[in-house]
């Protein structure tokens, strides 16, 4: 396909999704997992914490990688008296700082417990993100659950019968699907597509206490 | 950074005739009707609610506070929870609203997979004047000790302004039994946090006591320098309390069958003699009364108590220890394993007092004030009654400062995935849990070994409820002001 034959594609394809969205409004699905009757399900969920940093250049980046590395004995500190992150990492990917993280139980729970254990190490952290929450996070929890909750991606069902289960209970047939998905990922333009694991779901405690290292 | 701490906070004071009356304390009255009202006109339902804070008894009735009551008590004691909705119908601006967390601005029927409400405690499920996203504005409580009081006092507030400024879409009415006791047979409102400030000195039950942020609003809370956030202006919020409104069903007749399936499973385990009180484990009893000795056994191992209040902390074997134990000063730091009180219990799931838990920094900062009152007729006297159809269960408020941080947390982590310990993650509470009879269990444990019971049905389901705020009584007053905002 020649390159004016892509852009023109790419034209259409634009002004196509306008042109859907104009027709039908689709709201935006929040981020983070959703809620299960299966308790398996809510163990070990994942958040896929999207940070844009204020400053994209390599200073920026710079400042980041101090700051989580400064912030080491605290990050630690705080998975140890969270007792529910099985684990987290940082990333910058293309001027995004990410916050990759598994975790048990309530996500509201989770992070209002992670800060108030961290104190202040996060807010240098967000202090070098676009639009960052009022500061210190920790006297600001509901406001700062809010903000993490905004840019936590949005998860997609791992398959379409789950998505039209779940995600848009209203479609009947694929076709539908496939213009909720554009729809829909258009307006969630960072998703999680799908998270595996090759055991059953377990806690951190249960892990930590089957392993015999205390919980 | 997060230690729980009571000291500073110990200090703090509260006005107490600027906080309603059933936050702090309850009113030991034996009748409760909850009115579910939607605004109709604002401008009048604004000047009702200030009304209902002013000296004009002729507009609304008077709010009952905190404060001291003096020699008599009022006949009828009246309380206004408002929803965010509500705030939006009642005008106050969305600058004020905003500001108020997430939670209650989303309301209980959006938070539903949060606390359990799936399959047939779905809203879709709850009484109609639940069901609307918009359908609840105003919750009016009213506690009596007699009908007659509570029709005259509804009669007289809706025939003035009441009427014209909202209308009533939904009752519920609860009347105490006596003895505190409630549907499934148990004594009821043993154990609230104290708070220093309002209860009298002296050691109660060994928690620490409360610090006034754990219900109200602009004061320390549990967590070490923490305080929730106020609402702009603040003094919408100040002395301000969140609210989960609950009607709970309970099913006392799957409840009991249970107690007789699992009464017969524990009396064929080794661990039966090791279960029985003293005197009916040696073969004295007949099989019946081993039968129904076993059923108050299990009985008290799913809620962490006897039906009469004993807490199995204290009197694992013995509803009636001579001497008697207190009924609120105890812990489980020394029965880590749960042979006293299994780790799945009822109370010990909701409250864990000092006990190892996941959660370092939980104990004893998710508490919650309970109100709650039985409705619907009692079931039948003998446990072996057919299963009558009617809908009885508990009217309950679940008093706390932020709704996601304590009761939403409780309901999430502790009742419906036992998250706080490991050996019961992947189960839910046994009374209150969103039970699925395929798959839940619940572990009786004692020294000689351990039983697991499985097959526990769904005993509690919902069936309506909205999250309000208690606004001070200044806040209600800047509500109902008339100034231009």
């Amino acid at each position: 396909m020649s390159s004016v034959t892509s852009w023109l594609r790419q034209l259409f394809e634009r002004i196509l999704i306008r042109v859907w969205a104009w027709l039908q409004k689709t709201p935006v699905a929040p981020g983070g997992p959703r809620d299960s009757r299966q308790p398996t399900d809510n163990v070990m969920r994942t958040m896929n914490l999207v940070m844009p940093l204020k400053d994209k250049t390599a200073i920026g980046r710079a400042q980041a990688a101090l700051v989580i590395g400064s912030s080491l004995d605290e990050i630690y500190s705080g998975l140890d008296n969270v007792g529910t992150v099985h684990m987290a990492r940082f990333t910058i990917v293309d001027n995004n700082l990410l916050m990759f993280s598994f975790y048990d139980g309530d996500f509201h729970a989770y992070i209002r417990d992670f800060i108030m254990t961290l104190g202040n190490a996060f807010d240098g952290v967000v202090g070098l993100i676009e639009d960052p929450p009022p500061l210190p996070c920790w006297q600001h929890v509901d406001a700062f659950i809010e903000w993490v909750h905004q840019r936590d991606a949005f998860q997609l069902p791992d398959d379409p019968g789950t998505m039209i289960d779940v995600v848009a209970p209203n479609l009947d047939n694929l076709e539908d699907l496939s213009r909720y998905l554009v729809l829909q990922l258009d307006k969630n333009r960072n998703v999680q597509l799908g998270a595996y694991r090759a055991y059953p779901g377990y806690s951190v405690a249960q892990v930590r206490q089957r392993l015999g290292v205390g919980w | 950074m997060a230690a729980p701490t009571s000291s500073a906070a110990d200090s703090e004071s509260v006005e107490l005739a600027d906080v309603q009356g059933n936050i702090l304390r309850g009113y030991r009255k034996s009748m409760v009707r909850h009115l579910i009202a939607q605004v109709i006109d604002t401008r009048q339902a604004r000047a009702w609610v200030g009304a209902t804070v002013g000296p004009d008894r002729s507009i609304a009735p008077s709010i009952t506070n905190a404060a001291h009551w003096g020699e008599r008590p009022p006949d009828v004691c009246f309380n206004l929870g408002i929803t965010f909705t509500g705030m939006q119908a009642l005008g106050v601006p969305d600058s004020a609203t905003i500001s108020f967390p997430e939670a209650y601005r989303e309301g209980m029927a959006a938070r539903a997979s949060k606390i359990g409400d799936w399959s047939d405690s779905a809203p879709e499920h709850w009484k109609p004047w639940f069901q609307a996203s918009d359908a609840v504005h105003l919750i009016l409580t009213l506690h009596a000790d007699s009908a007659a009081l509570l029709d005259q006092f509804e009669r007289v507030m809706m025939s003035g302004l009441g009427g014209q400024a909202f209308r009533i879409t939904g009752r519920n009415e609860g009347a105490a039994f006596d003895g505190d006791e409630v549907h499934f047979g148990y004594r009821d409102n043993i154990s609230q946090p104290r708070f220093a400030q309002v209860s009298p000195p002296g050691k109660f039950d060994g928690q620490p006591s409360a610090p006034l942020g754990t219900v109200l609003l602009g004061y320390r809370t549990a967590l070490e320098q923490l305080k929730w956030n106020l609402p702009d202006p603040p003094v919408l919020g100040f002395n301000g309390a969140f609210n989960a409104f609950r009607v709970l069903e309970q099913d006392v007749f799957a409840f009991e069958r249970f107690l007789d399936r699992a009464a017969e499973q524990l009396l064929d385990s080794p661990l039966a003699d090791s279960l029985l009180a003293i005197g009916v484990e040696q073969g004295v009893g007949s099989p019946s009364k081993r039968l129904a000795a076993m059923r108050e056994v299990v009985a008290a191992k799913l809620l962490g108590r006897w039906r009469n209040g004993t807490p199995l902390a204290l009197s694992p074997r013995d509803p009636f220890p001579d001497p008697r134990v207190s009924d609120t000063d105890f812990d489980y730091v020394d029965d880590n394993a749960g042979s006293n009180c299994p780790l799945g219990a009822h109370i010990r799931r909701t409250n864990p007092r000092g006990a190892k838990i996941v959660q370092r920094v939980a104990n004893h900062t998710r508490r919650l004030v309970r109100r709650g009152m039985p409705y619907g007729p009692r079931w039948g006297t003998t446990p072996h009654d057919a299963d009558d159809g009617v809908e009885r269960g508990l009217l309950g408020n679940f008093i706390c400062a932020d709704l996601s941080a304590q009761f939403e947390a409780i309901y999430y982590d502790w009742i419906n995935l036992g998250l706080q310990d490991p050996r019961i993650t992947g189960s839910n509470d046994p009374l209150l849990g969103a039970n699925q009879e395929d798959a839940s269990w619940f572990d009786v444990v004692t020294s000689q070994g351990s039983v697991r019971l499985r097959g526990l049905p769904r005993f509690v389901r919902t069936r309506g409820g909205a999250y309000t705020f208690l606004p001070s009584i200044s806040a209600l007053r800047w509500i109902g002001s008339n100034e231009k905002r």
